[in-house]
């Protein structure tokens, strides 16, 4: 068992402010600025399966590419249709946010997310590990990559919808 | 007295009762479920002596395993001392099943084996033993390796349940193979809904809704910008339920006996024309559908290669709950657990001698379209629920199923009619009746 990564309070500091924007994003349904944090070729990964290696040969909740995700945020943001009325409201609790690995450039991070969402009288609550892969960028970070692991991700009774990313 | 449930199904309605009543659910369990063949698995999830899967049979939890025997057995998952589950994992290998209560084991064809301090037990114990075993399922068979079984000991052979025109869905699954193998793996997507397990049936033949409930899918799908690339086969299963009514009848709808039904295929027509249109990519869907097609060409000709590849079917679907795609290498099961509550379970195969991408192509289009994030499958799964609730809070009895019933055409014990024909909603209806009717 290896000890934390040293990290200082500055650069934490800095990881969470993003996270902690995203999330902001997220829960504020301003998709489009959400979806510019990602990079072009950025991946949005929700596997399955419990430790999961690989999104091409296991079946996954979600593996979307921003083409992908622009066209599940399109359709979230533009519809009419009765069947996304009323709109999801939803809150990202983060907590336990490590980073995992630095290189300067990139930043592996990791944190526990519960997300709460509410919708046609009813709440849901999902508990998830989150991992961004990140590009620092003069200011800031862009996402390079994120994975959304739900600790019951392989339920065998399954899932009802989940229409909104996490 | 029991009620008379067939009066529950009239030419061109049925009652709202079929998709709330609890105490129908209860006899649909015994009267349908209880009776037909249900699909348990493919026997290349059990390939050496002691490999096993758990699945269901309606409610009821089972285990499947090859037994030193060689073949294959089916046994409820349920201590035959005090009824523990015997197998908590949903796949492996075991020499036996061990309750975890008070250690009684079984063999892998379900048989006991021990019981603990067996001088506890009178002298007649040994004699019951024998129908102490793991209580089997009633009859099992195989069909191009897809393990089906019954809980009726008596009934049709699996075959003649099938029928011509669903084993050739089967057949057709196994042909599209290069080497006349598939292997099940990749995993299992569920999706559940808080509904009545026919409105899926009813809705995977149900060619008047796509461009109506998933139009805000269609919308968002016609504004991509491919940026000149060749689009992705997730994009395509959005774009295709934008198919105009028009196309939709150009489809054909087969109602066969027993409920059976079967539709034209609609799948990749918008990536071939939009593809047209843009350049190939290499490592696009049109580039891999050339290698397999050449793969199958290679091994059968080009007369039988083009036969096998132009069975054109979308869904086939077996009465009560089998979703079979051989197309995809896709299977889909309904598992039904309430009359409000349904489970729909997602398989898919990699075929033995194509190319490895094919998987990975067969991988994306059941994360687009029976994940539960699907952009879909959601939509169907969402008004589902709002049509159990309201179907749930009372008011009139009848739901209507008159579309094309005048222009249906028999022929060969199958009626057909175009897309938007509602005929094979009535075929499950009248399959419903029979087996209802028939205690």
């Amino acid at each position: 068992m290896t000890g934390p990564l040293p990290t200082s309070l500055e650069r934490w500091h800095s990881v969470q402010q993003f996270v902690f924007h995203e999330a902001a994003l997220l829960d504020g349904r301003d998709w489009d600025s959400w979806l510019d944090l990602f990079l072009p070729d950025a991946e949005y990964w929700m596997p399955y399966k419990w430790g999961q290696e690989s999104p091409t040969d296991h079946v996954s909740l979600f593996y979307e590419d921003t083409t992908l995700l622009r066209m599940r945020i399109d359709r979230l943001k533009n519809d009419l249709s009765p069947l996304e009325w009323p709109p999801s409201r939803t809150n990202h609790h983060l907590s336990n946010l490590r980073i995992e690995r630095d290189t300067g450039d990139r930043v592996t991070a990791a944190a526990y997310l519960i997300f709460i969402e509410y919708r046609r009288e009813e709440q849901r609550l999902f508990s998830s590990r989150v991992t961004w892969e990140l590009q620092a960028t003069e200011e800031t970070f862009r996402i390079a990559g994120k994975r959304v692991d739900l600790l019951n991700s392989d339920q065998e009774t399954g899932h009802l919808r989940i229409a909104v990313p996490m | 007295m029991p009620e008379n449930f067939s009066s529950l199904v009239e030419r061109g309605r049925v009652s709202r009762r079929l998709y709330t009543d609890p105490a129908i659910f209860e006899e649909e369990q015994k009267r349908i479920f209880g009776r037909v063949w249900l699909w348990l698995g493919h026997e290349s999830q059990l390939k050496n002596t002691g490999d096993f899967f758990t699945t269901r049979m309606g409610r009821d939890r089972i285990i499947v395993a090859r037994h030193d025997d060689g073949k294959i057995h089916a046994f409820h998952n349920r201590c035959t001392h005090r009824g523990a589950e015997v197998c908590p994992k949903r796949a492996g290998n075991a020499e036996h099943f061990e309750c975890p209560y008070h250690a009684w084991t079984f063999r892998t064809d379900g048989s006991l084996k021990t019981v603990p301090l067996r001088k506890g037990y009178d002298d007649g114990f040994d004699d019951r033993a024998a129908a102490l075993a793991l209580e089997p399922v009633a009859r099992l068979d195989s069909y191009q390796g897809f393990i089906f079984g019954s809980h009726a000991a008596d009934g049709d052979d699996l075959e003649t349940y099938l029928g011509p025109d669903v084993r050739a869905a089967f057949d057709n699954f196994i042909d599209r193979s290069p080497d006349g193998t598939v292997e099940m793996t990749g995993g299992t997507t569920v999706q559940r809904y808080r509904g009545n397990w026919k409105l899926q049936i009813e809705n995977s033949i149900d060619l008047l809704h796509p461009l109506i409930l998933h139009h805000s899918a269609v919308d968002a799908a016609d504004r991509v910008d491919h940026g000149g690339r060749e689009p992705s086969i997730e994009w395509d299963t959005v774009k295709a339920n934008g198919l105009s009514f028009s196309e939709w009848d150009q489809l054909q709808v087969a109602a066969l006996p027993r409920g059976h039904c079967w539709m034209g295929g609609f799948l990749t027509k918008s990536i071939d024309e939009d593809a047209e249109k843009a350049v190939m990519d290499e490592d696009g869907w049109r580039a891999l559908q050339a290698e397999y097609r050449d793969i199958m060409v290679d091994k059968h000709g080009e007369v039988r290669a083009d036969e096998i590849l132009g069975f054109n079917r979308h869904n086939t679907i077996v009465y009560p709950n089998l979703f079979v795609n051989s197309r995809l290498a896709q299977i889909r099961i309904l598992h039904p657990t309430a009359a409000n509550n349904t489970e729909q379970h997602g398989y898919i195969f990699r075929r033995g001698g194509a190319p490895e991408k094919m998987f990975e192509a067969s991988v994306r289009m059941v994360n687009a379209n029976n994940s539960p994030s699907s952009i879909v499958t959601s939509d169907d799964h969402e008004v589902f629920e709002r049509i159990q609730e309201s179907l749930e809070f009372g008011g009139s009895e009848w739901l209507d199923w008159s579309r094309g019933i005048d222009q249906e055409r028999v022929t060969n014990g199958a009626s057909t009619g175009v897309g938007t024909n509602e005929v094979a909603m009535r075929n499950q209806h009248r399959a419903w009746a029979d087996y209802m009717a028939d205690a």
